[in-house]
């Protein structure tokens, strides 16, 4: 009886401090998560809202009541719904000759297509510039005068940029397959063609469904490119860009970002609402389909993706070529003049860029897993609170962030106006615009580590605290090295939230890129590109080469 | 012999999954592949639906190779373990899937789908769709999609195998009942000696990648021709020939490796007869299992099983049981094939 009393309180004071840890973790991934993703979002609805004449649709009316907006928002879902079904469809049919064939090559060819993954996303619109541009390739060879800018080169530049992301879900969708469906099919004499439609389609419908969301997204959100070769075709990430740079109109660019903060939400929603329906019909019991040899299938396989990664890897490579000739296209002496840098700080931006990268990658790290441990603990609607904000970046375009942190961080009354303007503020938009994915790498691995562990360790008398850093982390510590290079490299090559924060003294070399082929200087631009991909490669070969030595080359990096 | 499988060979990797395997199968006939996970059953029936191709060997019908005739111009109907049903399809759709692939006319296919669920009682089911139905109820689908373009061969790899027992006792009549009365030649696979002892006609012993016995039930269990067969089919106690000096032996020595004794042959015989073929153990274990007792005796350090009819709670466990062995009840049996 004595001894009871006497535990009572004891256990209690025990599970208030495992509570406060909790707590305060909690608030320590919530806090920012409001700071630097529902603030700018927040600043920038009430912009778009407020007139001289109170809140209201007021700017929206003037807007839509100028000559320019049917055009934009039109290209814009041009654009995009074009690139998209083509996108789908190659992502399909590659993705197809990778799982469901037996070509031989499929390491390499694999690797190829995730090549856009890691250059400045605006390499494909400057690769096909060279080639099909006014003083491209093609037109100066045969004289020809194919005129690429606007919507078809945005829609080709945006193929092959959106691809990788296609083909990875795609590819996902295509590796499960129930051999029985297969085999009662055939033996119910169904022909290829018919076990295709009502086999492979239905079971990768859902595949297809977020393939055809998140390209959808991708393309409508994607800035470098229609930036690159749009010339007079204004799609709505470039208006933004035009507005807020050029003209100085926040208020037009707080609209804009609305407008395209809209279908991009609305593409996010509904790719997680099919996912997570995706997840409850996937049976644990089936048969995995064995995938033999049958030549002719396998030799059209081949050919299609080999076709496809002819065409990715020629883009790159003729980035990498101009980056090495006198004049493109008209000297092509090898010459390193273009390496020279001699405009705006030289080399400076590039380092700028590792800078901002490793800072993105370490913070990144720290608040993605953190929140993914916390939001695997607290299971009630707090939780899900901090899972949806935690993915709620999925849904913000890059544009409309960046414009969103100008309007939060260069403003005298917040108290952390000291950011503007410096390397922290980029890092940071880097971590909060990609957190959704680098949250969801994290929240895949710990949630895979089984709960008897925590319990073990509870009972055993270890904190929660206790319990994470000696059991959870260095379980899930090669989905740290993951989410940390999927930060690095995503930091390096991209450009759309980061071109509304950088200064001269803070510029980064996918910015750089931007300006160097804005004011004409392609060749340089091809050099510059050239530059961000040989570190991001660098980086990926010592990462590898780390993860090897300490005995866990196993972990993808590449997600 | 309308289905004759000759000389089949089949290696996956370094692994003999069949090896020389022949046999030949009656028309209307059920015939189990019967044996251990791994023994090659399954690749066989693979092999005669058309989805595995053997390495070595012939397969013909009525006298016709199939090696040239892919799965989907077979007309064979297949029924696997599970999940195998088109999810996105309703029960009707599933049915109809072969009478579309097969071309039937649009005509015959609506009655010859309500003609099939007839069969499997599961008209009242057919607007359903597969994760509607239990998993007993899916595996008559299954049947009745097998069924339905009317297959000149039935083939189910252990179509049994994943239902709950009572469900599984009520469907092995089931589709024994339907086999017969359409007169079906049936290929059969399980692992199950129940199953295969109450359902076929034949049943095809395998043990790693060969036949060791094709016979019905009766000869199977009353003439295993070696060890494996003899313990794989019912139960049976072994000794080795050259150790056994059993009363009933004496003086019959031949070449056969042991000598087996079914527990339901031993006898009891009084303890205060002075038979001379009478031999005495201690009793180590008693279960009793419903309509009989299993008994594991020591005799001689030597354990052997007896089941007796009945419930007998006279027997305690150290209690000493007389018992002889009728010479009828010997078998002599080869460690392998011959």
């Amino acid at each position: 009886m004595t001894a009871q009393t006497v535990a009572a309180p004891r256990r209690a004071v025990k599970l208030d401090s495992d509570c406060w840890s909790v707590v305060a973790l909690a608030a320590a991934v919530t806090l920012p998560l409001l700071v630097f993703v529902v603030a700018p979002l927040f600043e920038l609805l009430k912009l778009s809202f407020v007139t001289p004449d109170g809140i209201g649709l007021g700017n929206y009316i003037t807007y839509a009541r100028s000559a320019k907006f049917g055009r934009v928002v039109g290209n814009s879902i041009a654009v995009a719904a074009t690139t998209t079904v083509i996108t789908v469809v190659v992502g399909y049919a590659f993705a197809y000759a990778m799982q469901r064939t037996a070509m031989p090559f499929k390491r390499t060819l694999g690797a190829i297509a995730l090549m856009p993954l890691f250059a400045p996303s605006l390499v494909q619109a400057l690769g096909i510039v060279f080639l099909f541009g006014r003083n491209g390739l093609v037109n100066r060879t045969f004289g020809l005068s194919i005129d690429i800018y606007g919507f078809a080169g945005i829609v080709i530049a945006d193929v092959l940029y959106s691809l990788p992301h296609a083909y990875l879900i795609l590819s996902a969708a295509l590796a499960v397959a129930d051999a029985r469906l297969y085999e009662s099919a055939q033996v119910l004499g169904a022909t290829r063609a018919r076990i295709f439609r009502d086999i492979t389609l239905p079971s990768t419908k859902y595949g297809v469904l977020s393939a055809t969301f998140v390209v959808f997204t991708i393309v409508i959100t994607d800035f470098g490119n229609p930036m690159v070769i749009g010339g007079d075709y204004n799609v709505l990430a470039t208006e933004i860009y035009n507005q807020v740079s050029g003209q100085g109109n926040f208020r037009m660019g707080a609209v804009i970002g609305v407008l395209l903060l809209v279908p991009a939400a609305i593409a996010v929603v509904a790719e997680k609402w099919i996912m997570r329906r995706h997840h409850a019909t996937i049976s644990e019991r089936s048969q995995p389909l064995v995938i033999v040899r049958e030549p002719w299938r396998d030799r059209i396989g081949l050919a299609f993706a080999s076709l496809a990664c002819a065409m990715i890897a020629a883009i790159v490579l003729v980035v990498v070529v101009a980056s090495f000739v006198t004049l493109w296209p008209y000297n092509l002496h090898v010459s390193l003049r273009h390496y020279r840098f001699e405009v705006q700080n030289g080399l400076q931006p590039l380092w700028t860029s590792i800078g901002v990268s490793l800072t993105a990658a370490a913070i990144g790290v720290v608040v993605t897993i953190t929140g993914a441990c916390v939001a695997r603990r607290v299971r009630n609607a707090a939780g899900q609170a901090l899972y949806f904000l935690s993915i709620l970046p999925a849904a913000v375009p890059g544009m409309v962030l960046g414009l969103g942190y100008i309007l939060v961080f260069n403003n005298p009354t917040n108290p952390l106006e000291f950011l503007y303007g410096t390397l922290l503020i980029l890092a940071l938009c880097n971590v909060y615009h990609y957190h959704a994915q680098g949250f969801l790498i994290a929240t895949t691995s710990v949630n895979q580590i089984s709960r008897v562990f925590d319990e073990a360790s509870t009972s055993l008398g270890g904190s929660y605290l206790r319990t994470l850093r000696s059991v959870i982390l260095p379980i899930i510590a090669p989905s740290i090295v993951s989410v940390g290079v999927f930060y690095f490299v995503r930091s390096m090559v991209t450009l759309s939230a980061v071109i509304f924060l950088v200064t001269p003294a803070t510029q980064v070399a996918a910015v750089s890129v931007l300006l160097l082929d804005d004011a004409g200087n392609v060749n340089q631009a091809a050099a510059f590109s050239v530059c961000i991909m040989l570190v991001v490669a660098l980086a990926l070969v010592a990462f590898r080469i780390v993860l090897r030595v300490s005995g866990r080359g196993d972990v993808p990096l590449i997600r | 012999m309308y289905l004759t499988l000759r000389n089949i060979s089949k290696r996956f990797g370094t692994v003999s999954a069949l090896n020389d395997v022949t046999l030949a199968i009656d028309d209307g006939e059920l015939v189990c592949f019967l044996g251990p996970s791994g023994c090659g059953k399954t690749t066989l029936l693979r092999v005669i639906a058309g989805l595995e191709l053997p390495d070595a060997g012939d397969v013909m019908q009525d006298g016709v190779s199939l090696l040239g005739v892919p799965a989907r111009l077979r007309n064979f109907g297949i029924v696997f373990q599970s999940y195998s049903l088109f999810p996105n399809m309703t029960v009707a759709r599933n049915i109809g899937y072969g009478l579309e692939c097969r071309k039937w006319p649009k005509a015959a296919i609506a009655p010859r789908i309500d003609e099939v669920l007839a069969l499997v009682h599961l008209r009242d089911q057919a607007d359903k769709f597969p994760h509607q139905l239990s998993g007993g109820q899916q595996q008559r689908v299954a049947l009745a999609r097998a069924l339905a373009p009317k297959p000149t061969v039935l083939l189910l790899d252990e179509p049994l195998s994943a239902l709950d027992a009572k469900v599984r006792d009520e469907l092995r009549a089931e589709i024994k009942d339907l086999q017969t009365a359409l007169g079906v030649t049936t290929v059969m696979v399980t692992h199950d000696q129940h199953e295969a002892m109450e359902m076929a006609d034949r049943i095809v012993v395998m043990n790693a990648g060969i036949i060791e016995q094709v016979g019905g039930p009766i000869d199977l269990y009353d003439r295993p021709v070696n060890r494996f067969v003899a313990e794989f089919i019912g139960r049976m106690n072994l000794v080795r020939q050259s150790t056994a000096r059993l009363p009933a032996t004496e003086g019959q020595v031949d070449d056969a490796a042991y000598i087996g004794i079914r527990p339901e042959h031993i006898e009891l015989v009084d303890a205060d007869s002075d038979r001379s073929d009478a031999l005495l153990g201690r009793v180590e274990k008693c279960v009793f299992l419903g309509s009989f007792t299993r008994i594991t005796l020591n005799v001689d350090d030597r354990k052997l099983l007896l089941e007796l009819r009945g419930r007998r709670t006279d027997l305690v466990n150290g209690s000493t049981l007389a018992i002889r062995i009728p010479a009828d009840a010997i078998h002599r049996l080869q460690d392998a094939a011959p």
